[in-house]
């Protein structure tokens, strides 16, 4: 097991006051709180942090980490607590909350033990008849995945309770299939699946809010799907069957005869599917050849004289 | 050979409503917690009216959750929780922005 340094995980010195361990244990647990931080990794660092206040906000606790740290120093990945080692500030919680406290480290555990079990709240719970808590997760997909449904791993952590009626935490992952053409934001449910009930009170629910990740080629609005497509200046000009590709294959596309850079052509119901799918809106962009040879340099300044009296640049007043 | 089992999902939108009781019972929070986030406008029932009445959708469920995890982690009152999620909100829409203004630069300078 590694030995934690629970001043470095809050960043303070091993003489510092309680005030100054409150105070930078307030700015990370802003600063890492799983809410707000897309840090990689914040919800661990926030666990980290909430673990190490619980220990040095509490005079007694901090007293006994310090013996231990002095005794396991360099000892790195290999610390042990000493052989008969017990802690007498018995973890009874605190400022830390009961939802979070069973995930406290093997460490916390083999110095201060009985991981986040708080007394008295699951014989409370026991007598009562109560529905289990709802879980609340979030899921990623790719655009493709969105639009052809999936089958996904969900991991979330629900509160249920042991033999004794203590409140733990256990890591549950289920497999769930996903309906072909979930926006972002949209909501899912899994009846049953949040925390057992208390007492013969019905689970509760989990809930699974989607969040779908940047695509190279499309851009998501509610269940439209755009994207840019590059035209010649001539299939502009003259007009064009040209091959677009949407999610669900390619398709070939009518550009209009004198299109030009910015329209919108609307390829109705090649957006995300649903009760009602949404459209793929292509908007045109204008792309020259980096080179020109000979023959079309000449047309091109035949087409210079045909064009002379257009000024792109009007708006600029130049 | 092991089989897993594959959860079959309902999709939840607009006409999925939860009364207040339900959602109480749901986030184990008192009524008055969930009326003092409505009167600050962190969330909002489908229709105004008596509290009695109220109807939230999922996202105002999951908002709630939210709010109950800033509350209990960062001891915000309601006014602070009102502030935060709003700002929240806007972050993560900026953050989209950039990632999308992002992509539309890549795609502009590679052209």
């Amino acid at each position: 097991m590694e030995f934690k340094d629970y001043y470095a995980t809050l960043g303070v010195k091993e003489d510092a006051s309680p005030d100054e361990i409150k105070k930078a244990y307030r700015k990370l647990a802003r600063k890492y709180h799983p809410d707000i931080s897309k840090e990689d990794k914040a919800e661990d660092k926030f666990k980290d942090v909430g673990e190490a206040y619980e220990v040095l906000k509490d005079p007694e606790k901090r007293e006994e980490y310090d013996q231990l740290r002095k005794y396991g120093a360099g000892r790195g990945d290999h610390f042990e607590p000493p052989p008969g080692w017990q802690s007498s500030s018995r973890f009874g919680g605190g400022g830390y909350t009961e939802a979070d406290a069973g995930q406290f480290s093997d460490f916390f555990e083999s110095i201060f033990g009985g991981g986040g079990r708080h007394g008295g709240f699951g014989g409370f719970r026991q007598n009562m008849r109560m529905r289990g808590e709802d879980v609340h997760a979030r899921l990623a997909l790719f655009l493709e995945e969105a639009y052809n449904g999936c089958e996904k791993q969900v991991s979330f952590d629900v509160t249920e309770s042991d033999s004794q009626g203590m409140p733990l935490r256990r890591n549950k992952t289920l497999k769930v299939k996903i309906p072909a053409g979930m926006s972002q934001g949209q909501h899912i449910r899994l009846k049953g699946q949040g925390a057992p009930g208390f007492g013969g009170g019905e689970p509760g629910d989990l809930f699974i809010e989607v969040e779908l990740a940047p695509h190279p080629v499309f851009t998501v609005e509610g269940r439209d799907l755009i994207m840019k497509l590059p035209v010649t200046p001539w299939e502009a000009a003259l007009g064009a069957e040209v091959t677009v590709p949407t999610l669900g294959g390619k398709v070939k596309v009518k550009v209009p005869k004198g299109a030009t850079a910015g329209k919108k052509l609307r390829l109705k119901g090649k957006g995300l599917p649903g009760k009602t799918a949404g459209d793929q809106i292509v908007v045109l962009q204008i792309a020259v050849p980096h080179k020109h040879t000979d023959d079309s340099e000449a047309l091109y300044k035949q087409l210079a004289e045909a064009e002379k009296g257009f000024n792109p640049r009007a708006h600029l007043k130049v | 050979m092991k089989t897993e089992t594959s959860y079959q999902v309902e999709i939840l939108d607009q006409r999925t409503r939860f009364t207040l009781r339900e959602v109480c019972e749901r986030s184990d929070v008192h009524a008055e917690f969930v009326v003092k986030l409505v009167n600050y406008g962190v969330i909002a029932p489908i229709d105004e009216g008596p509290a009695s009445t109220w109807a939230f959708d999922a996202m105002a469920l999951a908002r709630l959750r939210k709010a109950q995890r800033l509350q209990r982690d960062l001891k915000l009152n309601v006014p602070g929780l009102a502030m935060s999620l709003d700002l929240l909100d806007d972050v993560e829409q900026l953050r989209r922005e950039v990632a999308r203004l992002n992509q539309q630069l890549r795609q502009f300078m590679e052209d």
